[in-house]
């Protein structure tokens, strides 16, 4: 390579902005590729099941209504974390996600072990005013959530696209789900959505004890 | 990460470093042919901006020699070059597995005298209440409020002062905590409204508040009911989680409506179980805090 190159490069933006798309897109290629291309061997652990009519409604709720913007579902493997959240998250309990709530914005505190932490009652009223139940609070109300009602119809639409994409969802489960959210408002799905947020879904710690050092399976994050 | 794609990685790696590394080592050595003006010749704007020619500046060559020297130190010692574990053998688990370690061992002398008291007498240890502080605002807080005053809201008990619906000794608040408690009042809707507008009037004469005596005399016979669960005189159950209907306080609101509804729709009071998001000495401190509010100690006038 010899200098005069260069002022090719320097003085040709088309010619300098392609070799630094190549140069800067050799990160992503290296940290994203292999994890997205490796993504479908994550796989359920025990008792993480596609969300049931009630709860996928109140995802959707949860998402609709930009939950996100303040509330993640992640908790680090950091000690002031799980302390306070619980065991840290893994990728395995979000297969079902999509889009998935992972993230570090913490305006809100972190959801994704909320589940049975309060109880529906309280949910309830903290949805409809937070400040009643919690004085500092900063987390506006979503009252018009307990007149919206859910439609059956449309609950299954959005099963059938989910079992397109590979969510197990057998044809008894799509048919009996116009029934499980019939009469039920928005509230009442946003609520059986964060009642049942990392419920039965954290991770065993080794049978034995001694084990607790050994490698974790790839979903873990442990052995990449 | 499969083989593969370990390799894959590698490759980038290599391909990256190895690229900036023979453009620092080759930059300082480069042939630029320079014109006697001390320029380029690289002209743009029709010769208004022309680029002269320098040696790079010696801060910048042992910075960036520092960056190569940083960045190759940290893939031999951490993860980051394929599935090369790295030297250190580092992970984020690990790194959360030795801070906990580090904590528990920072606690554990605190705790383990803590686990010598029963819950009445840790709770006048100053440092079981400081961190049964903590853990009350982390978790407890939501319902009780900070100050512990309750939420008639929610039907959360007040828990400062001395009525508990299920006890207050040590044992029982510890019980309440590790398991929860549901509290079910049934709807007596069934009666009629006259009969509970009656009823409510009745309960009101029970702690001597005002009310229509008429009423309450017509109420008292259905009381019969209530007797079940709150007691013949209406002072209660703590093995049911009853409360007491003849103090001045109240659950979920003291007002004739508050009653009413009350009576007319019952109430369902949930207190989750705790047992399964805290230790058995988290439960005992956070037991040691609450029972003090009711039993301040003398240090506390200071």
């Amino acid at each position: 390579m010899a200098y005069k190159h260069f002022e090719a490069i320097e003085k040709h933006a088309g010619l300098l902005g392609v070799l630094i798309a190549i140069m800067v897109s050799l990160g992503g290629l290296a940290e994203i590729t292999p994890l997205f291309m490796e993504a479908h061997s994550v796989k359920p652990p025990p008792g993480v099941q596609p969300y049931d009519a009630l709860r996928l409604m109140g995802r959707d709720v949860y998402v609709e209504n930009g939950c996100y913007l303040c509330h993640s579902q992640m908790i680090r493997a950091l000690r002031f974390e799980t302390e306070r959240y619980g065991h840290y998250s893994t990728a395995a309990e979000s297969v079902y996600d999509r889009p998935f709530q992972w993230g570090s914005k913490r305006t809100g505190p972190d959801l994704a072990r909320v589940g049975g932490k309060y109880s529906d009652e309280w949910q309830r009223l903290h949805l409809m005013a937070p400040r009643q139940l919690v004085p500092q609070s900063n987390m506006p109300g979503y009252p018009w959530l307990a007149q919206n009602k859910l439609d059956g119809a449309d609950v299954q639409a959005r099963m059938r696209t989910l079992r397109r994409l590979g969510d197990p969802y057998t044809d008894a489960q799509i048919a009996a789900a116009p029934a499980a959210v019939a009469g039920k408002t928005e509230m009442d799905a946003l609520i059986a959505y964060l009642q049942g947020l990392g419920i039965d879904n954290e991770p065993r710690p080794p049978v034995g004890g001694a084990a607790a050092a050994g490698a974790a399976p790839a979903s873990d994050g442990g052995t990449p | 990460m499969s083989t593969g794609w370990s390799l894959w990685v590698m490759f980038l790696v290599v391909l990256n470093m190895g690229i900036t590394f023979f453009l620092y080592l080759w930059g300082p050595r480069a042939k630029i042919p320079t014109l006697p003006d001390g320029t380029s010749g690289h002209v743009w704007a029709h010769g208004v901006l022309r680029e002269g020619v320098r040696r790079l500046p010696l801060w910048w060559v042992l910075f960036s020699g520092a960056m190569f020297v940083a960045g190759f130190t940290y893939l031999a010692l951490f993860p980051g070059f394929g599935s090369f574990k790295g030297l250190l053998d580092w992970t984020s688990h690990g790194e959360l597995a030795r801070a906990v370690a580090a904590n528990d061992a920072r606690l554990d002398p605190l705790l383990e005298r803590f686990r010598l008291y029963p819950v009445e007498q840790l709770a006048g240890d100053r440092q079981a209440r400081a961190m049964g502080k903590v853990l009350f605002e982390d978790n407890c807080a939501a319902c009780h409020q900070r100050s512990g005053k309750g939420n008639i809201l929610l039907g959360a008990p007040n828990l400062t002062d001395d009525d508990w619906l299920y006890g207050g000794s040590g044992d029982d608040i510890t019980t309440s905590i590790h398991d929860g408690r549901s509290g079910v009042m049934p709807p007596w809707a069934s009666l009629g409204e006259d009969n509970v507008d009656n009823l409510v009037q009745y309960v009101l004469s029970l702690s001597g508040s005002p009310h229509d005596a008429a009423k309450a005399a017509a109420g008292k016979p259905l009381f019969a009911t209530c007797a079940a669960c709150h007691g013949p005189d209406g002072k209660g159950n703590q093995a049911l989680g009853a409360p007491n209907l003849t103090d001045h306080i109240w659950l979920y609101g003291g007002t004739v409506a508050d009653i009413h509804q009350t009576v007319h729709d019952g109430r369902q009071g949930h207190m989750p179980a705790w047992g399964t998001r805290l230790t058995a000495d988290q439960i005992h401190v956070l037991a040691a805090y609450v029972y003090h509010w009711s039993h301040p100690t003398d240090d506390d006038k200071h």
